[in-house]
């Protein structure tokens, strides 16, 4: 391996201002922490909406038009990447915005809360566009720190402490796991690179550490994603966070994973598809029977929406296996689009609940919700077309993505995962038509803690948009997205290298 | 002119829609009825241009439009009108203005939202009708549960949470088998042919390998069976029924379930041919099950609305067995059963239309529906009596009102095709007229053993305005048959002569040559 020195460009600077801005960005948050003048909430929330709006402008002016590697793979950007980093970033704004309208806003406008987020925010940017273990590594941990404090931090009380411990426990063991898998990987290949152990791994196809390694990393991915039977930390923590920072876990946690993952699947560990690809098919498996089954006995709205991203994320494991098909280039564009309709989604349904939140209920039962549609039927209204989009039914986007995801099993012959998930589909309805029950046909059973919802334009645009979204991309404009989907996609079936040895081999 | 034919099956289902989003904006209730009525009119009015125009020369697919929707998977915005579908567009269309009619009156907090509601329906059911892409119908037909689910769960009867949840489960999940179905044939056909493409006009005629289609047939029929109801999938619809509100129950029973044998005639039959031959028998002996398991069960019961819905159980199983009767060893389907299938369908809607509003007066009357709870009514409600006899000799099938064509029409070429099922289908008939005819007599006739009952009144106007348009139509339809099947006898013809090879291509419009252009450059 020859080392060189790198030398930065301005190319390289605009490539990377959405790492750079972000970490600017947490830096002066951190400042403003100790700082009485200028450490006001407007102020953080003025470093944190720019530091954000300058990395989504890095992501989209800044970024070259084909896929460029700097400091020797560290830094990897195309359009894989760029969906990723515009998609947490975009989620980020979201989450930023929702908590400043909310009964949060000072809690979390706080300096060092602020810092936190944009660390996070910065850790996901970089693992997304990296081709280096080592940076991805560096990425998955800085997001993973501030996330185990955030989930404790903000609101503290015994519950989510005790989420925030549980996380960090089970979430430093996922940790280790994966850095044993690719450190596995590493004294199996002799590189650290990405892209170039896909083109030393077809050498190595029976040596054991390989196998092993990518089973060790697959497993700490998998905790993060929060399949089955990695999932236990999630309703625990899911329930104990703020519901924001729940809303960042349940979707730009997904989008980093995913990312990863189809970089490793598609690209560097193609060659031993043989290895990951019954481990996927069973954490798909699982996760689709256990998400589903388990949402149905929940009694807390967000333990419900837990498990059923755990039930969600098994129907994305499910593209993520179509990638070790020999069929065509459409897997990841239908995760992709599934990935983007799911983030949708859940932000609407997480921002309509931040939205009904209150400092003295800040974890709603489901039979909270009974006679919502009386009191504030565009609540309502939004809340039932996120249940339905998330059941699958069109003319919504989660219909769309489950149609691709399907579409993507089914042609390379997966037909036990689309079983499974058509039967996870059925069940999945009724849980999500219990919250739908509640709110337009039952009366109100608990009056105890009225739900009395602050009325800001700001929270009312970002559901509308989100209801606007989830049914345009149901409907008017899937053609628009899964075109750009299909381009990301093609960038990396490029890479996939050619599987007929191993074939052969079975 | 020329703007309104080329596009007047988009303006046909979304005029609904857009009349839904008007009814929500507006400020009154009063004006929220005035929209729904006046979009719904609209709505009937391009409904007989599409009648009044539809060349009943051809058998292939008219007012068809045809625009890329998804081009990357080959899915298409494809509508289009033959004969298989036209009258039941139609139907639907007939019957929204006058079940808003029968709402007029209700108010309440809510009601704007059930007017929304039940325009949305109508944009779903309308959609499905006329969609001819695979996805593109799949996304009306499941879309339209979504408003009937918050019809029966919102307005509904004490039991209504549970109705309504079996209701959309069993839909849903009859669905997503299709769903599966879809996508396997679509992969298949791309194998075979090397293109993408979920546009029924290419997938007729190029059915997938044998084996294969015995599944692919056996996921449709599910998903259709489910929603005609075929027994034993038929357990979701007396709940349904009895709980929904009226306006719900006319159109369920009157356009909901007919799209479940629509389906099966222009989907499951057409694109696996194979797979119809095998499981035949099958169909058509469940068919006849359900005629005389509805039958019995209808019978039985104390309910009016339960029995009617029972009923549709057993008239339904009339639809199937007509669309499954094959003929020469399997060679063709009988042309007679098949036309007597889709008229039917059209009187089923009309006399069950017609039943579950009278119920629905005489519920509104008296907050009940027991049978016992009634009698002698003939005397106080003179005009009701004519109403119901009319619509139940209609939906016996007596000479002289549509009920008869259509029975008639499929019995003989159920016969042709299978003597043994045409007898037991027979019997399902007489029992038909046994219990319909008990239902009259329970309400309509006897003393007046209710004194509840001796000051009812007669229908109102409004009452007359809604019931009347249906008992003629019955009788017309009974006694000129010629002038409805005159214009879908060429595309019933082309389906049972060559459902083996079933093509249809698309016709433009006949007045107008430029917009066909149109839309062959498009394609």
């Amino acid at each position: 391996m020859n080392v060189t020195i790198p030398t930065l460009t301005s190319e390289f600077y605009g490539a990377s201002l959405p790492v750079y801005s972000l970490c600017v960005g947490s830096v002066v948050a951190m400042l403003q922490g100790v700082s009485k003048r200028f450490g006001s909430d407007k102020a953080v929330l003025a470093v944190l909406l720019l530091s954000l709006f300058a990395a989504l402008g890095g992501v989209f002016f800044g970024a070259p038009s084909v896929e460029t590697s700097y400091l020797n793979g560290g830094y990897l950007v195309g359009d894989l990447g760029r969906v990723g980093q515009g998609l947490i970033l975009g989620i980020a704004l979201v989450v930023t915005l929702m908590f400043s309208a909310t009964f949060l806003r000072r809690k979390f406008l706080r300096g060092e809360v602020a810092s936190l987020f944009l660390m996070i925010v910065t850790g996901m940017a970089v693992m997304v566009a990296s081709d280096d273990i080592i940076t991805l590594f560096i990425g998955l941990e800085l997001s993973s720190i501030g996330l185990y404090a955030l989930v404790g931090y903000i609101n503290p009380s015994r519950r989510s402490q005790e989420g925030a411990i549980k996380y960090f426990v089970l979430g430093a063991f996922a940790t280790s796991l994966l850095l044993f898998g690719f450190a596995l990987l590493y004294v199996a290949t002799g590189t650290l690179r990405l892209s170039d152990m896909a083109q030393i791994l077809p050498k190595l196809l029976d040596h054991n550490w390989v196998r092993l390694g990518v089973l060790f990393a697959l497993s700490g991915l998998g905790f993060k994603l929060g399949l089955a039977p990695f999932h236990l930390w999630a309703p625990d923590t899911y329930e104990a966070a703020p519901t924001g920072i729940t809303a960042l876990m349940a979707t730009a946690v997904k989008v980093m994973v995913l990312v990863v993952v189809v970089r490793f699947f598609a690209g560097s560990l193609g060659a031993v598809y043989d290895v990951w690809l019954p481990a996927t098919m069973f954490l798909a498996m699982v996760s689709m029977i256990v998400g589903n089954v388990m949402a149905l006995v929940q009694a807390s709205v967000k333990r419900m929406l837990a498990y059923s991203s755990v039930a969600h994320s098994g129907y994305m494991a499910i593209a993520l296996c179509a990638l070790g098909g020999t069929s065509n280039d459409f897997p990841v564009a239908a995760l992709l689009y599934y990935l983007i309709g799911y983030s949708i989604i859940s932000l609407g349904a997480f921002s309509v609940l931040m939205w009904l939140e209150n400092d003295q209920n800040d974890n709603l039962l489901i039979d909270d919700l009974a006679g919502l549609a009386k009191k504030h039927p565009w609540a309502a209204f939004a809340m039932a077309v996120f249940m339905f989009s998330f059941a699958g039914m069109p003319p919504t986007v989660g219909f769309m993505g489950k149609f691709f995801v399907f579409n993507a099993a089914l042609s390379n012959q997966l037909y036990s995962l689309v079983i499974i998930g058509l039967v996870g589909s059925a069940i999945s309805l009724f849980y999500y038509l219990r919250i739908i029950v509640r709110m337009y046909m039952s009366e109100p059973v608990r009056v105890a803690v009225p739900l009395v919802p602050n009325r800001s334009w700001l929270v009312c645009g970002i559901v509308g948009t989100a209801v606007v979204a989830n049914l345009a991309l149901g409907t008017l404009l899937p053609e628009q997205l899964l075109k750009s989907l299909v381009s990301t996609s093609q960038e990396v079936a490029a890479k996939k290298v050619k599987l007929a040895p191993v074939a052969k081999a079975h | 002119m020329d703007f309104l034919n080329h596009h007047v099956l988009s303006l046909l289902t979304f005029v609904p829609l857009l009349t839904a989003f008007a009814v929500l904006l507006s400020p009154s209730l009063g004006l929220a009825r005035w929209v729904s009525m006046l979009g719904s009119l609209l709505t009937f009015l391009l409904s007989i241009h599409v009648w009044y125009y539809f060349d009943g020369q051809t058998s292939g697919l008219q007012f068809t439009e045809i625009h890329n929707w998804i081009p990357t998977f080959g899915i298409k915005y494809i509508m289009g009108v033959d004969g298989l579908n036209l009258l039941l567009v139609v139907l639907t269309a007939f019957l929204t203005p006058l079940i808003l009619l029968s709402v007029w009156h209700l108010d309440g907090s809510k009601q704007k939202a059930f007017l929304a509601l039940f325009m949305s329906l109508e944009c779903g059911m309308l959609g499905s009708l006329v969609a001819f892409d695979l996805v593109f119908f799949y996304i009306f037909w499941e879309a339209m549960l979504i408003p009937m689910y918050f019809l029966i769960g919102i307005w509904g009867g004490k039991n209504r949470i549970y109705a309504t949840s079996k209701f959309i489960i069993y839909t849903f999940a009859g669905s997503l088998l299709m769903l599966a179905a879809m996508i396997v044939l679509y992969i298949l056909h791309f194998e075979q042919t090397g293109i993408y493409t979920t546009s029924l006009l290419d997938l007729y005629g190029a059915p997938p390998a044998y084996p294969t289609q015995m599944w692919l047939f056996a996921a449709f029929a599910i998903a259709f069976a489910i929603k005609v109801p075929v027994f034993p999938f038929h357990t979701w619809l007396p709940d349904a029924h009895t709980e929904a509100p009226t306006a719900g129950s006319v159109i369920l029973a009157g356009v909901m379930l007919k799209l479940g044998t629509y389906g099966l005639v222009r989907f499951a039959i057409p694109l696996f041919p194979e797979a119809v031959v095998s499981y035949a028998p099958l169909i058509v002996g469940l068919g006849v099950i359900g005629i005389v398991y509805g039958a019995l069960n209808a019978w039985m019961q104390t309910d009016a609305k339960r029995m009617v819905a029972y009923s549709s159980v057993s008239h339904l199983g009339f639809v199937v067995i007509g669309s499954f009767a094959l003929i020469g060893g399997g060679a063709a389907l009988s042309p007679e059963a098949l036309t007597g299938a889709i008229y039917q369908q059209i009187n089923h809607g009309i006399s069950t239309g017609a039943l579950f509003f009278l119920v629905g007066v005489i519920y509104e009357r008296r907050h009940t529906r027991l049978l016992a709870d009634f009698g002698g009514l003939a005397k106080v409600m003179p005009w009701f009596g004519v109403m119901l006899i009319v619509a139940t000799l209609s939906s016996v099938g007596l000479p002289g009102t549509g009920g008869f064509v259509g029975e008639f029409l499929i019995l003989l070429g159920t016969f042709m095709a299978s003597p043994l099922a045409g007898s037991v289908a027979s019997l399902g008939v007489l029992l038909g007229a046994i219990y319909m005819l008990t239902l009259c007599r329970k309400i309509l006739f006897g003393p007046i053993t209710h004194e509840e009952n001796k000051n009812l009144s007669d229908l109102t106007p409004r009452e007359f305005a809604y019931l009347t348009p249906l008992a003629i139509l019955a009788i017309v339809m009974g006694v000129f048959p010629n002038l409805f099947l005159d214009k879908i006898r060429p595309s019933i013809e082309n389906l049972a002569n060559n459902y083996k090879s079933y093509k249809i291509v698309a016709e433009a419009p006949a007045l107008n040559e430029a917009g066909d252009k149109r839309a062959e450059a498009s394609r």
